[in-house]
C-alpha cells in the first residue's frame, strides 16, 4: 500500500500544481486542490491511474472560514485505494465545475449539493427542484440555517418534552469538556 | 323495525364484531417502521390468526399503519391514501415519530404530531415497537371497533375544514390537492 501511494503522490504532483497531500492510516488518501483543475484531476485519475468508480461528492460547510469544501471519493478496484479530492469554494459566490461528463452519476450529487447547500454548479442538468417539494428559503443543510427555529415555527409539538437536555450538555456536565466558541452560537 | 332501539343495537353488534375479526392493513411503509410489519405477519407472530391481514390497495384496506416519521412530502400522499380508503377506516400511528416527533423533533422536514392531520385511532408507543407492542395495539384497536368507539373517519368527515387547514399550513398553497368527496 505505502509504493502504491508515493507512486500516486508523485504522479499526481508531477502533472498538477499546487496539490497537498494528507496520508492517512489503511487505503485512504487526501489531496487537497484548487477548483479550477478538479476536471482535469478526476479525468486524469479516472482515464490514466484505473480511479473508475466515483463513490461519492460530500459538502462540508465551514461557516467560519465562509467557505464550502467539496470532496469528491474516488475508489480503484486494482489499487484498493480510496482517494478523497478536496476543494474549497466561497460560500456565496463560487461556482463549481460540473463533471457529470466524466462520471454520469454525479449530477445526482451536484443536483442535491445545489438544493441542499445552494451551491450553483456550472452548466448543472436539470437543475430544477430535486428532493424538496415547493422549498423556499435558505437550504437545509447549510449551517447557518437553524432547524429547531424552523421546526418550531411551521410545526405544531406535542408538549411534555420542554425539558429534554442538549446532547452537548450532557457531554460537558459527564466529562468537564469545553465547546469551543464558534460552537456555542448553535448550542440550545 | 331497524328504527327499533334493541334492533339497532344487536345489528351494530353483529356489524362491530364482524369489522373486529377481518382488520385489513394497507402495505404502504412510510418511515423506519415498515420493517416491523414482515415479523409481525409471517410465521412467528402471526398476526393472520387475529385477523389481520394485508391489502394490495387503498380501497380493499381498513386500517392505515403510518409507520414511524412522516415527511412533509409524504404527508400529501398519505393524506390522499387515507382518502381513497372506503368506510369503515381506522388510523394507527405506530412509532414516536408520530406521536411527538421522536428523534426527528428538530427536522425541518418531518411533522412531530400526527393527529393534527388525520385522526387517530390507536398510537403504539416505541422505538421501534416490538411485533409484540404492534400486536397489542391491534388488540387495542378490535377492543375499540367492538365497543364502536374507533369513529375516526367520522371525525375526519365532521372536522374535515380542521385537518385540512392544518394541512394547509405545512404544504403551503403550491401543492395541488384533490377535493375528498365521499
Amino acid at each position: 500500500m505505502k509504493e502504491i501511494k508515493a507512486d500516486l503522490i508523485s504522479k499526481i504532483k508531477a502533472s498538477f500544481d499546487n496539490v497537498t497531500e494528507k496520508d492517512y492510516d489503511g487505503n485512504r488518501l487526501d489531496f487537497h486542490v484548487e477548483t479550477r483543475i478538479i476536471p482535469q484531476i478526476l479525468t486524469y485519475l479516472k482515464v490514466n491511474l484505473g480511479y473508475i468508480h466515483l463513490s461519492h461528492i460530500s459538502c462540508v460547510d465551514w461557516l467560519e472560514d465562509g467557505e464550502f469544501e467539496i470532496v469528491y471519493i474516488v475508489w480503484s478496484p486494482e489499487d484498493k485505494l480510496k482517494v478523497f479530492i478536496k476543494t474549497r469554494i466561497d460560500r456565496e459566490t463560487g461556482v463549481l465545475p460540473n463533471i457529470d461528463m466524466i462520471w454520469r452519476q454525479a449530477n445526482t450529487y451536484e443536483r442535491e449539493l445545489k438544493e441542499m447547500f445552494g451551491i450553483e454548479v456550472d452548466g448543472l442538468v436539470a437543475a430544477d427542484e430535486f428532493l424538496l417539494e415547493d422549498w423556499e428559503g435558505l437550504p437545509p443543510m447549510r449551517r447557518d440555517f437553524d432547524t429547531e427555529a424552523y421546526a418550531d415555527e411551521t410545526f405544531w409539538h406535542r408538549p411534555g418534552r420542554e425539558d429534554a437536555m442538549d446532547v452537548r450538555e450532557a457531554i460537558i456536565e459527564r466529562s468537564r469538556e469545553e465547546i469551543p466558541d464558534f460552537a456555542k452560537k448553535y448550542s440550545r | 323495525m331497524i328504527n327499533d332501539k334493541n334492533s339497532q343495537k344487536i345489528a351494530d353488534f353483529i356489524k362491530n364484531w364482524a369489522r373486529k375479526h377481518s382488520i385489513w392493513v394497507l402495505a404502504y411503509g412510510t418511515g423506519c417502521g415498515a420493517i416491523e410489519i414482515p415479523p409481525t405477519m409471517t410465521s412467528r407472530y402471526d398476526a393472520e390468526r387475529l385477523g389481520v391481514r394485508g391489502a394490495a390497495t387503498p380501497r380493499q384496506a381498513d386500517v392505515l399503519l403510518i409507520t414511524g416519521y412522516l415527511t412533509t412530502k409524504t404527508l400529501k400522499r398519505v393524506i390522499r391514501v387515507y382518502e381513497q380508503m372506503q368506510d369503515p377506516k381506522y388510523v394507527i400511528g405506530f412509532g414516536s415519530c408520530t406521536i411527538n416527533g421522536g428523534m426527528y423533533y428538530d427536522s425541518y422536514n418531518t411533522i412531530k404530531v400526527l393527529d393534527k392531520y388525520l385522526p387517530v385511532d390507536v398510537y403504539i408507543n416505541g422505538c421501534m415497537p416490538r411485533p409484540e407492542a404492534v400486536l397489542a395495539g391491534f388488540g387495542k384497536l378490535q377492543q375499540l371497533i367492538a365497543e364502536g368507539k374507533a369513529n375516526g373517519a367520522q371525525k375526519y368527515k365532521d372536522d374535515h375544514e380542521y385537518y385540512r387547514g392544518n394541512l394547509r399550513k405545512i404544504i403551503g398553497n403550491k401543492y395541488e390537492m384533490p377535493l375528498y368527496n365521499w
